[in-house]
């Protein structure tokens, strides 16, 4: 009970711009509501009038995110990802479990108390996750970080991707069908982020196949006093990426966390080839010994083998200047499509060219300056004129394997995080092993 | 005196053996019985010791809603961290614990409502006896929000308060019947919000400020 007086609530404050967005759509339900009784609201408007909101918020978030994220997807299919993001950070918007539902949620998934089952528990959330709340308690001399899913979670999200579903659908104009596409994967993701139990065992297999890289830390699991909805960790310290940059820390530092996380990544999809695939600060704890602390993987990607091979052969030397191989690889890949005509061929084959080669010009240097402004001009630019091109707008089949969105949606991050972060990393990677 | 004694021990276990009896007729056949005097019959009881307890069945079915209250109250009252809880999380805590063990209960308490179609539009004579337990409760509730200034105190208007807690209760019964949400957990999520919303509008907010400014106004022309 002491406890509750050392951690402040103020920190939930910065689930604030969220917050925001919700007050929002909340009001337009409102308004929806209030103009049907008066007779006089329609469903489309108040669709349009969330889009709107939504998409405000969206590209005051992320910014630059979205923008890259519109051109890595070709065709907006990336988007869904940018919108399960939002999503999920819509999430953030609601209000805190209150303390004796915590009690009840660990009453019965751990028939116990939080105070029977921690020598000491904050009452008040420490911090808003994803899908639940984290606490702080303290076992044997040590302070562990518990999350606490909220109720009602999985069977929601179901539904709720159905209500953003005519949303995203009329913001981008994709067909509700290849939309389904990518929601499949989106609410598959999703469902997995809920079980807390998934979560713990995957956790633990990646810190093990991971403890090789050094300066990456891991926090231990505790699954005695975990359960599908409730998750005990290690309370690791260190700083979110906004905050460590006012530590001024020095380049050797920022080069020396931006390697760690290259190779984290790298050595996951490329030799795990499954993926911690929410690469947002708020998942790295940084410190200013220059190591990483990674938490929540809630959401990991596997690759299905042929998929990694068709997608990383197009990063082969010299692949894009064999047409028919190249060609092919589209078409398997599903960035070309069977109807396409032949202008639309060369078109899209010409445009998949241009922007692979400038996403993995890092991997084509022995060494890459994330924090190169002109690169990421580059990258806006180029997704700026083909996000206003007519043979691109006019486009109405989803184009990219399911698979990819994950993967673009990691590397983007990952970029990023280093360009923030203003790393100089050595790009070298595994992905070269396949060529050999 | 020992013989005294007897008699009443003899006494509370007829009134258990009722309820019992009662529980298990309505579990095992879906209805009421016919009548006291079959029931009576079943039991092997007069008619005449039924009335000693009972009325009539509603009375009789009321006793488990009564049961089921207290004994959450008294779960909460034995719980060490309760007595430091804000009322709104006294609230939270309790329905959390009534609707753990209504869970236990399932059957029974949804034949209590089987003739009934709506419980809102037509509270169960059922309930009678948990409505007057529970509006006391949440009356010293309200008393001690007003107290620690959770809640807002409003001339005659805070005394009804209880009352809608009162309703609450009856929309989160009502919600729970119907919820078929893996674990009841949309029910957890229902009392979570319907109490958020019924603290913000109890507490002090705009409306006082408005009721103030106006009130100064008023005084001041």
């Amino acid at each position: 009970m002491k406890e509750q007086d050392k951690i402040p609530t103020s920190k939930l404050s910065r689930t604030g711009s969220f917050l925001k967005t919700g007050a929002k759509v909340g009001g337009n339900y409102l308004k929806y509501y209030s103009k049907k009784i008066i007779g006089e609201g329609s469903e489309e408007e108040l669709h349009r009038d969330n889009a709107n909101d939504i998409y405000d918020s969206l590209s005051k978030l992320k910014g630059s995110a979205l923008k890259v994220a519109q051109m890595m997807s070709m065709d907006d299919g990336i988007l869904p990802g940018a919108f399960s993001e939002k999503f999920s950070q819509a999430q953030y918007s609601a209000p805190p479990l209150s303390y004796p539902l915590v009690v009840k949620t660990f009453r019965d998934q751990l028939s116990k108390s939080p105070s029977e089952v921690f020598e000491s528990f904050s009452k008040n959330a420490h911090a808003a996750a994803s899908i639940g709340q984290v606490h702080k308690a303290e076992q044997n001399g040590k302070s562990l970080a518990v999350k606490v899913q909220y109720p009602g979670i999985a069977d929601s999200i179901s539904s709720d991707l159905r209500i953003i579903k005519p949303i995203v659908s009329s913001m981008f104009k994709i067909s509700s069908a290849e939309l389904d596409y990518y929601l499949q994967e989106i609410g598959a993701r999703l469902i997995e982020e809920t079980d807390y139990k998934l979560e713990l065992k995957r956790s633990k297999e990646i810190a093990k196949s991971c403890e090789h890289i050094k300066g990456l830390e891991f926090p231990e699991y505790y699954s005695e006093f975990s359960s599908e909805r409730i998750l005990s960790m290690d309370w690791l310290s260190g700083s979110h990426l906004n905050e460590f940059l006012k530590l001024n820390p020095d380049q050797k530092t920022r080069d020396q966390i931006g390697q760690i996380l290259w190779d984290f990544y790298d050595f996951q999809i490329h030799k795990l080839k499954r993926v911690h695939a929410d690469p947002h600060p708020g998942n790295f704890l940084l410190r200013k010994n220059g190591t990483v602390g990674v938490i929540d993987f809630g959401c990991i990607k596997e690759f299905p083998e042929d998929f990694y091979l068709n997608y990383f052969r197009l990063m082969e030397p010299g692949i894009s200047q064999d047409d028919e191989r190249f060609t092919k690889l589209l078409f398997d890949l599903k960035f070309l499509l069977k109807d396409d005509s032949e202008e639309e061929v060369s078109y899209f084959s010409k445009m998949f060219q241009e922007m692979h080669g400038l996403l993995c010009t890092p991997f084509f240097a022995d060494e890459f300056n994330f924090a190169d402004e002109a690169y990421f001009q580059e990258i806006y630019a180029m997704s700026e004129r083909y996000s206003k091109d007519k043979i691109v707008r006019k486009a109405k089949a989803a184009r990219g394997p399911k698979d990819s969105l994950y993967l673009t949606r990691t590397y983007f991050g990952l970029y990023s995080l280093l360009h923030k972060l203003g790393a100089n990393v050595r790009t070298r990677s595994l992905v070269n092993e396949i060529f050999d | 005196m020992e013989v005294e004694i007897n008699t009443e021990e003899k006494q509370i276990s007829l009134e258990e053996r009722i309820v019992e009896h009662y529980k298990k007729h309505l579990l095992e056949n879906g209805v009421e019985p016919p009548s006291i005097y079959a029931f009576c019959k079943d039991l092997e009881i007069e008619e005449s010791e039924f009335y000693d307890y009972f009325n009539d069945f509603h009375q009789l079915a009321g006793v488990f809603w009564v049961h089921t209250f207290k004994d959450v109250k008294n779960r909460m009252a034995a719980d060490v961290e309760f007595a430091n809880f804000s009322v709104r999380e006294k609230l939270l805590s309790f329905y959390y614990g009534f609707f753990e063990m209504l869970k236990k209960n399932r059957s029974y308490a949804l034949l209590s409502f089987s003739e009934s179609k709506s419980i809102l539009n037509h509270q169960p004579k059922n309930l009678k006896v948990l409505k007057e337990e529970y509006m006391d409760w949440a009356k010293d509730l309200v008393s001690e929000g007003i107290a620690n200034e959770e809640i807002a105190g409003r001339l005659k208007i805070s005394d009804t308060y209880n009352n809608i807690f009162w309703l609450q209760l009856l929309f989160l019964i009502n919600f729970w019947i119907k919820d078929d949400s893996r674990g009841f957990e949309k029910t957890d999520v229902a009392i979570e919000k319907s109490v958020h919303f019924s603290f913000d509008l109890i507490e002090k907010n705009a409306l006082d400020s408005a009721i103030d400014f106006g009130k100064f106004l008023f005084q001041n022309r």
